[in-house]
């Protein structure tokens, strides 16, 4: 039992893999951005955190459903 | 490793420091202690760092804190747009609080953000604040009418959005602080010298600030388009 337990919450962190593509693209897209506009340097960076901080919810929701599991069924 | 899992599940724990003796009982939790100890701080500093303002000839210490709160002020004003103003003072706060809350885990105290309570309850102030601006913003009528917009085929997903909002600005806080506080536990079994030092800085001092920011960032987004 224990170690399904494990099994269960590494699958549940698997989704810190969508965040780290999306947050990849994400600062790929800025960095280009920055590149063509350095003058609009500040609005991407803006938009650019509130992006991630969306992308990355995904990991933190797989991370905290991670925890969760090990908490509960033990 | 035995150890390490205690003790992580071990500050998992919110434990109870004492009971008020009153209505059969008040438990304070340690989050509510370590938000006394952040008010008291934030509150002293406050009160010392203001004493003996003048309009001409200002000290040095004066400058300074004329230069932070403008700062502050002027970073949350460019974040809930002009029409949000009054609600400025509200999220500067929320900012030096979770700000504060986030990084005093390196004093050695519990960060209260650790604590999914404090967490859910900053949120559920957030998401009330959002409506309550709507509401006065709008009027009744106008509010109401902003849950079919843009058409009423999606009044359900706008229905959902005061659900989802506050939930997903309750865990992303409260995930990104304790796997911080996770990952650095790790890293002191790993090598107990320099670098968890390195890596604090990342995860106790940038990641914390960083959250702070996203937190009041998207609660006044969330105002920003309450209001509009």
């Amino acid at each position: 039992m224990n170690s399904l337990i494990a099994v269960g919450a590494g699958i549940a962190v698997l989704g810190a893999l969508g965040a780290g593509i999306g947050i990849g693209i994400a600062t790929g897209k800025a960095v280009e951005a920055v590149a063509r506009q350095p003058e609009a340097d500040g609005k991407i960076m803006k938009n650019l955190i509130l992006g991630c901080a969306l992308a990355e919810a995904t990991a933190i929701y797989g991370f905290v459903i991670a925890i969760m599991i090990i908490m509960f069924f033990r | 490793m035995e150890a390490v899992a205690e003790h992580i599940q071990e500050e998992l724990n919110v434990q109870t420091v004492f009971t008020i003796p009153a209505l059969g009982g008040i438990d304070v939790a340690e989050s509510v202690v370590v938000t006394w100890i952040i008010m008291a701080v934030l509150i002293l500093l406050a009160f010392f760092l203001t004493r003996g303002f003048r309009t001409r000839n200002i000290s040095k210490r004066q400058a300074a804190m004329e230069v932070m709160v403008t700062k502050l002020l002027s970073m949350t004003e460019t974040m809930v747009g002009e029409e949000g103003a009054a609600y400025v003072p509200y999220l500067t706060t929320v900012l030096l609080y979770i700000g504060v809350a986030n990084i005093i885990g390196i004093f050695g105290f519990k960060s209260p953000t650790k604590d999914l309570n404090v967490t859910l309850a900053l949120a559920l102030m957030s998401i009330i604040l959002v409506q309550a601006a709507g509401i006065r913003a709008k009027g009744i009528k106008g509010w109401l009418h902003s849950f079919v917009e843009p058409i009423a085929i999606v009044t359900p997903f706008n229905i959902l959005d005061l659900v989802t909002r506050p939930l997903s600005l309750c865990m992303r806080l409260f995930g990104n602080v304790l796997g911080a506080f996770v990952i650095m536990k790790l890293i002191e079994q790993v090598l107990p010298v320099v670098l968890p030092a390195v890596f604090s800085v990342y995860f106790d001092l940038f990641d914390g600030l960083l959250q702070a920011y996203v937190f009041v960032f998207l609660t006044s987004l969330y105002i920003k388009e309450a209001i509009e």
